[in-house]
């Protein structure tokens, strides 16, 4: 049964599979593979058909995001079969077209990129089982389609006839999915084979909202008025695309919906006079339109639009009577529509042009194609033995009860009549045009259009045995079609509709010249919409001046009114008792006021080092407040990060050109008195409004009774350490670590990324995206100086004197007392590490702090020997591969304990005897991890920033 | 003791807003580092109770000890301000070199 799943998706796979495959084969080869290809699968989806005899559908359910009620599941029954048989047939013919028409194997190539996943995103729209699987599919054809229209990107009109469909068709597409989703809440399940058998829809309070959600969606697919004009608009497509879009795929997709529908949504009074309605007046636009048009192609649209409301009025008819027309109608309509459209693409090639005006008596130079013409044409025009004739016949009966829906359709038959024989006469009989010079077409152009016109011919004729099973499968009722019943009312009424279809086409000269009233077309409002749209973009666009500071004071003064409206107002049970213990909060208050002071000193203070040393005080003294509170683990690594944070702050400073440096300081005040009061205010808000928040929360805070209390009791007996802080970070929250220390790592990699030229070829994904969409060209080729530029081995680059660089204010660091200190101090500040790497868990201190005492030592040398010297020194150090090795480490060692069946991270004692009071446990592998992965990054982070070269401007 | 965490954490927070929004690039910085600081702050403020003694082991029977959860969620907080701090620091290098100016307000190709 998976079966079905693997037809729905093959073209798509074997289009991914192209560039591996035309490697070796000439486009012909190919092309009749593919075409091979689809007509396998046609015949295998033909053998599911004893199977939906019996039992009446195919479903098959596998679970994909259960939360959201996403299946895979497949469903197929009568009507899909329906769908996809179409889908498949025309779309093998499609296909054999498309080799011959198409001169260049390039274009052929890109054409089948699109139409082969069109045809599997179609297929997956008829065949899903699941009313969201269902939508994705839609979206894709939407998607799809728009890269169809848009074949020809040069051409202009191309460009705006895809962006036109796609917004009409993504609009709609927006409006179904939410009406879905309602509709399979209120069903109680996705999966449309319980939804199109729960019979209670009707009388859900959101019938009206589903329903008309849903209509919105499949009109705005089906090209139903008044969204009818995208489809026309959209002929620029390549005529095989145009011929599939408009007879298997894309418009059929809303009609497919609306039948699948009908059974539970249907008999009410929104669905029986909204689709009528609707139809009715689509039936007519088209109709009258498709007269009007001269361009074959534009006519033949316009035509197609007039069909699908003819299938919608069918869809609309209570009880389901019109179903069984229209399943006839779906088929018919399928078959000569793609034929004219081929035959269309063949005259184009041929004589150059689609103008019905320069085109006559092409009979005698393309025999063949004047007898698909005319095969297909009478199909159009309803004339027996053809398949649309029993369409037609089907269409009247269904309607007899419903008198000005056939007053309409017999008009809009009329039409039709005339227009098929407009199109046979005026194209292939009459007198040739003078000015004609004809190019011959390849012979095997017309292999997929005889075929579909022969199909029009042999399913009127077969009518038995092809057509009737099929109707039953889709109705599930004794169904009685016949090539002529009898000179019955709807034959009497198919007379007439021929009579009045002569008439028009004799006449056709005379009411051609007459006026119509100029309506605004729906291409003419949708473009006013869009200009209106665009003008209101252009508008917003002058506030977005480029300056970034004005962007975010917008931000955070809309922040300050959230705060002030939304915010504050819950704000509650803030308290403003003072409790004040001296022995305490003198020396905190103190700390405070210095950390104050020292930040406002960082804004005052016009040089940057000057504002950097006074921010690193700011941050001593709030690792003061930690120490007193009495917080020594955090306020180490305060101190420690307050240290390297300062240290990288200088020698970045340094890294900036004294100039830009100076120009950026001199900034400082220069600003306007206005612009200062601005950001004042808008500081003054923020603080003030984070000010009560804290208040509220600290008044609020959570009562002792917390897992704090559970951790400190705990924490000896289950970690093995008597830091309790340790305990939590290392083992009770130690997922929190990993993914802070992977946090931090990549942060490291992330300075290191920015400061480096980024290679020119991106090999992943656009690689692969080049190689299916055949743009290879447009990309260019890396070339050697695209190689990354940091951090290459640079050694000869500066001179002694200078080791940070000509101007760098860093020089100055460089003195024999410093660099003596500094060797000193690097094997030190590694032994320290090693202490808090084994005696981490008595005490404050613990892997983090280690990597970072040893990454100051790295950083102090490379600010005293410079880049040149610290680079030679530490390359040895392999700082990349130590972030990897310690990450790896960190995640080896939580996972480990599962080996042994415990949990992930479980905590591991290994009783190991070691001297000197050593304890090892999985914890000290874990802060060994930590301690490579932090080296590692701040090595990395140093050497990128420090790095002195200067990077081309972009 | 409420009061005063309030007012010094919301001053802070008015500095680093300032200071974010200086045309110059490393006092922009040097805000953010401010607003981090401040946040830090608050965290170990809003812990469940204060204490007369580090959170050992040792002393947990003989006296009331700080809050260990918040300090070890302050621990994973620093680590990731100074990550972004670097970032920070980072960027501001590349721009100053690939663009010429530590000026925000010369950098305005964000036009609309």
């Amino acid at each position: 049964m998976f079966g079905i799943g693997i037809i729905s998706l093959a073209p798509a796979i074997t289009a991914l599979l192209r560039p591996a495959v035309r490697k070796f084969i000439s486009k012909e080869i190919y092309g009749w593979m593919l075409a091979t290809l689809v007509s396998i699968l046609f015949v295998w989806l033909l053998t599911f058909i004893p199977t939906i005899n019996e039992v009446g559908h195919v479903a098959v359910s596998m679970p994909w995001v259960p939360q959201l009620g996403l299946t895979l599941s497949i469903y197929l029954d009568g009507l899909s079969l329906l769908f996809s048989l179409m889908i498949l047939g025309i779309g093998a013919m499609i296909v054999l077209y498309s080799i011959y028409y198409f001169d260049d194997a390039k274009s052929l190539d890109r054409f089948y990129t699109l139409l082969l996943p069109f045809m599997s995103a179609m297929l997956i729209v008829v065949l899903a089982g699941n009313v969201l699987t269902l939508f994705i599919g839609w979206e894709l054809t939407s998607v799809i389609s728009f890269l169809l229209v848009s074949f020809n990107g040069e051409n202009e009109a191309a460009r705006k006839g895809a962006l036109q469909a796609l917004i009409i068709t993504g609009g709609g597409g927006l409006a179904l999915m939410v009406g879905l989703v309602l509709l399979g809440t209120a069903a109680g399940s996705m999966e449309i084979n319980q939804i199109i058998t729960n019979t209670s829809l009707r009388d859900n309070p959101w019938y009206i909202g589903f329903t008309t959600l849903i209509l919105i969606g499949c009109f705005t697919k089906s090209a139903q008025f008044p969204f009818h004009f995208w489809l026309p608009g959209a002929m620029s497509a390549p005529t095989p695309a145009s011929a599939y879009l408009h007879s298997a795929t894309m418009v059929k997709a809303g009609i497919y919906l609306l039948f699948r529908l009908s059974p539970v949504l249907g008999d009410t009074p929104l669905w029986e006079n909204g689709l009528l309605i609707i139809g009715l007046i689509t039936v007519l636009i088209g109709a009258a339109f498709a007269l009007r048009q001269y361009d074959l192609k534009g006519a033949l649209a316009y035509a197609t639009i007039s069909q699908l409301g003819v299938l919608v009025v069918l869809i609309s008819l209570p009880h389901g009577e019109g179903l069984k027309a229209a399943a006839v109608g779906i088929l018919a309509h399928g078959l000569y529509k793609a034929a004219l459209f081929l035959t269309v693409g063949a005259v184009d090639h041929s004589a150059g042009t689609r103008d019905m005006k320069k085109l006559g008596g092409l009979a005698r130079q393309m025999p063949g194609w004047a007898v698909v013409a005319v095969l297909a044409g009478l199909s159009m025009a309803g004339i027996p033995p053809l398949l649309g004739f029993v369409a037609k016949e089907g269409l009247i009966e269904s309607l007899l009860t419903t008198p000005i829906a056939l007053a309409v359709v017999v008009v809009s038959a009329a039409f039709t009549v005339a227009f098929g024989f407009i199109f046979i006469w005026d194209v292939f009989g009459g007198k040739a045009s003078h000015s004609q010079h004809l190019h011959a077409t390849p012979q095997g152009l017309l292999i997929g259009p005889a075929a579909l016109a022969g199909m029009s011919l042999l399913t009127g004729i077969g009518l038995p045995v092809l057509i009737t099973p099929l109707i039953h499968m889709i109705t599930h009722e004794e169904v009685h079609l016949a090539l002529f019943s009898g000179f019955n009312t709807p034959f009497l009424f198919s007379l007439i509709a021929v009579a009045g279809g002569v008439g028009i086409f004799v006449t056709r000269t005379t009411w051609r010249q007459w006026a119509l009233p100029s309506l605004p077309t729906g291409t003419q409002i949708y473009q006013g919409v869009v200009q209106r749209v665009e003008s209101v973009g252009d508008l917003l666009l002058k506030t977005q001046g480029g300056k970034l500071r004005y962007y975010l004071a917008v931000i955070l003064s809309s922040v300050i009114v959230l705060q002030a409206t939304a915010g504050l107002a819950h704000l509650t049970g803030y308290s403003l008792t003072f409790e004040f213990h001296p022995s305490i909060d003198i020396l905190r208050s103190i700390l405070l006021l210095l950390c104050l002071g020292m930040m406002l000193a960082s804004i005052l203070f016009k040089s940057h080092l000057l504002a950097g040393l006074s921010l690193g005080v700011a941050g001593y003294s709030v690792g003061g407040i930690f120490l007193i509170e009495p917080a020594p683990d955090v306020a180490l690594v305060q101190f420690m990060v307050e240290t390297i944070g300062t240290v990288l702050l200088i020698v970045m400073l340094a890294r900036i050109r004294s100039v830009e440096r100076q120009q950026a300081m001199d900034s400082l005040w220069i600003q306007s008195k206005a612009g200062l009061i601005r950001d004042i205010l808008i500081a003054t808000g923020i603080g003030v409004g984070v000010g009560l928040f804290v208040l509220a929360a600290l008044t609020n805070r959570p009562q002792p009774k917390s897992i704090a209390t559970w951790h400190l009791e705990h924490a000896e007996e289950l970690v093995g350490v008597p830091d309790v802080v340790g305990a939590i970070v290392t083992d009770f929250r130690g997922m929190d670590t990993i993914i802070e220390i992977t946090v931090f790592s990549v942060a490291a990699l992330g300075v290191l990324t920015i400061l480096s030229k980024p290679p020119a070829s991106a090999r992943w994904p656009v690689g692969i995206a080049n190689a299916i969409t055949g743009f290879q060209k447009t990309f260019r080729k890396p070339s050697d100086e695209d190689e990354y530029a940091v951090p290459a081995p640079y050694v000869d680059y500066l001179p002694e004197k200078h080791p940070h660089g000509e101007d760098s204010f860093l020089t100055s660091f460089s003195t024999p007392l410093t660099r003596v200190v500094t060797r000193i101090i690097l094997p030190l500040a590694f032994l320290v590490a090693l202490a808090h790497l084994f005696y981490g868990g008595e005490g404050p201190g613990d892997g983090f702090t280690a990597g970072v005492v040893s990454g100051l030592g790295v950083a102090l040398w490379y600010i005293v020997f410079g880049y040149n010297d610290a680079h030679k020194q530490f390359a040895r150090l392999g700082a990349r591969r130590l972030i990897g090795i310690g990450v790896a480490l960190v995640i080896a060692n939580a996972a480990f304990p599962m080996l042994l069946g415990h949990p992930f991270l479980a905590h591991l004692n290994f009783d190991i005897p070691l001297p000197a009071n050593i304890h090892l446990s999985s914890t000290f592998v874990y802060e060994t991890g930590i301690f490579l992965t932090v080296l590692g990054s701040i090595t990395t982070v140093m050497e990128a920033i420090a790095y002195p070269k200067e990077v081309e401007p972009l | 003791m409420n009061i005063l965490f309030a007012i010094a954490t919301g001053i802070m927070f008015a500095f680093g807003t300032f200071q974010l929004l200086r045309s110059d690039m490393v006092k922009s910085a040097m805000g953010f580092y401010i607003l981090f600081t401040a946040v830090n702050l608050f965290f170990f403020a809003v812990g469940a109770f204060n204490g007369q003694a580090p959170a050992y082991a040792q002393n947990v029977d003989k006296v009331t000890t700080s809050d260990p959860l918040v300090q070890a969620l302050i621990l994973t907080a620093i680590v990731i301000s100074f990550g972004t701090y670097a970032i920070l620091l980072g960027l501001i290098s590349a721009s100053a070199r690939r663009y010429k100016t530590a000026d925000l307000d010369n950098l305005d190709q964000l036009k609309g």
